[in-house]
């Protein structure tokens, strides 16, 4: 008993010429969750367009690095070691849905709508590096969420309104869940000593 | 002898409101340009609150951000650890027992009673009418008198595990719950006819930081914000969950979309949800309140919905092989509100900014994580 139209599949697939993988669920009570990944990250505009004109609310974006899948343990061969190296064989990678590469280092962003309370949810796939189109004209309350996943990862949001940095100082580099920060760079005292040495440094300075 | 004549034009200026300020609860910067005394325009300035929270998630096992996803924020301390759990089942497929879904309504609705009040509490306390605050904070410690007894705490109430609750009632504490709901239900309804009466609060809540129904549904906002709005849309009802389709939900809506509105929907819902409880607690069926062993939660991802106090939650949760989990996102109903801001404090008096900032209900440390 969704409440989204039957023909869902059918008119996404028309905006989305690369494909959709479509999967669709809906639980004890009703409530039908749709998850619908894109195979061309270039089509989430007209998709997007449609699910507006559908009713829909932009309820949020998650932006991942999906780690790559594990790779199979390969027995080593022991007699090896004797003979010439072998050649590395090329390694395959992982692809998602549309071809994009998992090597942990792409990203994955699902923009999770609402329709008249089920859940659609967009996925596009996008290489790092990639860029993908804002949503912002068309949803306002994209522009935060956009901002966000700029300053998490290092993906460019095209024709942003405003990319202005949202919660972290312009001072700061982008991508920070892309690094390592150690707890004490955080809080800006990379050890107790370093600290101490900072502030004495600025006191001779102002002497 | 002749007189300058200057201009009488109202000087343009802009005012900072925050972070630190005196009417604001929390940490957040408006930067307010003024035409005299009337708001012409809103900048907002985040980041003052935030803690890395969705990183440190992917440090802690699924089972650890039960408990750290209560510490997200105070008011809703529920709602997060609820919305993660059902995350968390989605993808393991475990089924809560039937006595923990209600006991899960209980905990959510008796936090949301807390929350609503608190809210028009500080509305009362911003209109200057100090005695009515104090009256009505007086009521709501009711509740969280109520919430220490049962819970053992006042703000994170622990109720929470994946698989279903950690508490688990009693004659004699259904008993008690009830007596207290029956001290706070006449207090409600007596704030209802005061706020549809008294001038003071009239005076200061009618037809301030008006969010018109077309502009509600442009910033996509949520809860109370919402339906204040006009917007009849409710995560319990529209997308519901937990023992909610079984439960007489009532969802207020108000058409004008100003402060008084979004007041009046919190003070109706307030007495909804001490119907809910009453019914949860007539009506709760016997067996465990959870599951009885702590499953592995598999690789997968899923959303999951619930309708916190200050309305829509919103977590997405990816799990891999290892304990931990891979990505955890959420969104609270803030989020969206604070952008309405701009529409509601257009052309606004400098002297309402306070009020209607706090209309929205607003939550930083949700909003930031």
């Amino acid at each position: 008993m969704s409440r989204l139209p039957k023909d869902l599949e059918a008119r996404i697939a028309a905006v989305a010429p690369s494909g959709v993988d479509f999967s669709t669920e809906t639980d004890a009570l009703g409530v039908t969750t749709v998850w619908l990944g894109l195979g061309n990250h270039a089509e989430l505009r007209p998709v997007a367009d449609l699910i507006l004109e559908l009713g829909g609310r932009l309820a949020m974006i998650t932006c991942t690095q999906p780690s790559a899948p594990e790779e199979e343990e390969e027995d080593e061969d022991e007699d090896n070691e004797d003979g010439e190296a072998k050649e590395p064989e090329p390694k395959e990678v992982a692809k998602s849905f549309g071809g994009t590469p998992l090597d942990g280092t792409s990203y994955e962003i699902d923009y999770h709508f609402d329709i008249a309370g089920d859940a659609v949810t967009v996925v596009a796939f996008v290489p790092h590096g990639g860029a993908i189109a804002s949503l912002t004209p068309l949803f306002r309350n994209a522009d935060w969420h956009e901002r966000e996943m700029m300053e998490l990862y290092a993906i460019n949001v095209t024709d942003h309104p405003d990319p202005s940095r949202l919660f972290l100082d312009a001072s700061i580099d982008n991508a920070v869940l892309e690094r390592l920060i150690p707890f004490s760079t955080l809080v800006n005292a990379a050890s107790t000593k370093d600290l101490w040495d900072r502030i004495a440094a600025n006191k001779k300075g102002a002497a | 002898m002749s007189h300058d004549h200057t201009p009488t034009v109202a000087p343009t200026y802009s005012i900072p409101v925050g972070p630190l300020h005196v009417a604001l609860e929390e940490p957040m910067y408006f930067k307010i340009d003024v035409e005299g005394e009337t708001v012409k325009h809103v900048g907002i300035n985040a980041g003052h609150a935030h803690r890395g929270i969705e990183y440190l998630t992917t440090k802690r096992t699924i089972y650890q951000n039960v408990v750290l996803t209560e510490r997200i924020c105070s008011l809703c301390s529920n709602s997060h650890p609820q919305t993660f759990a059902m995350a968390a089942e989605k993808i393991a497929g475990i089924e809560v027992p039937e006595r923990g879904i209600y006991l899960r309504v209980v905990a959510d609705e008796l936090k949301r009673i807390a929350s609503h009040i608190f809210n028009v509490a500080l509305l009362v306390h911003l209109t200057g009418y100090e005695t009515y605050f104090m009256h009505m904070m007086q009521v709501r410690e009711i509740c969280q008198d109520t919430l220490e007894s049962v819970f053992g705490n006042r703000q994170d109430i622990g109720a929470m595990c994946i698989g279903g609750v950690r508490y688990d009632v009693d004659e004699k504490s259904i008993a008690y719950i009830l007596a207290q709901l029956a001290r706070i239900e006449p207090e409600v309804r007596d704030f209802i006819k005061t706020f549809k009466s008294n001038g003071t609060i009239l005076r200061r809540t009618k037809d301030v930081g008006v969010l018109t129904h077309a502009n509600a549904i442009t910033c996509g906002v949520v809860g109370p914000v919402a339906r204040g709005s006009g917007i009849d849309y409710d995560v319990r009802r529209e997308a519901t969950y937990a023992a909610y389709d079984r439960l007489p939900l009532m969802v207020h809506t108000q058409t004008d979309g100003d402060v008084w509105s979004r007041a009046m929907v919190r003070l109706e819902e307030t007495i909804t949800s001490i119907d809910l409880v009453r019914v949860c607690l007539r009506d709760l069926p016997g067996g465990d309140a959870h599951i009885h062993d702590r499953p592995d939660i598999p690789p997968g991802q899923a959303i999951a919905r619930t309708e916190a106090p200050r309305g829509e939650v919103f977590y997405y949760l990816r799990t891999n092989e290892s304990a931990q989990p891979e990505r955890v996102k959420w969104r609270v109903p803030t989020y969206m509100n604070w952008d309405a801001l701009r529409f509601m404090l257009q052309d606004a008096k400098v002297a309402d900014i306070a009020i209607i900032v706090n209309s929205i209900d607003p939550c930083l440390s949700c909003t930031e994580r």
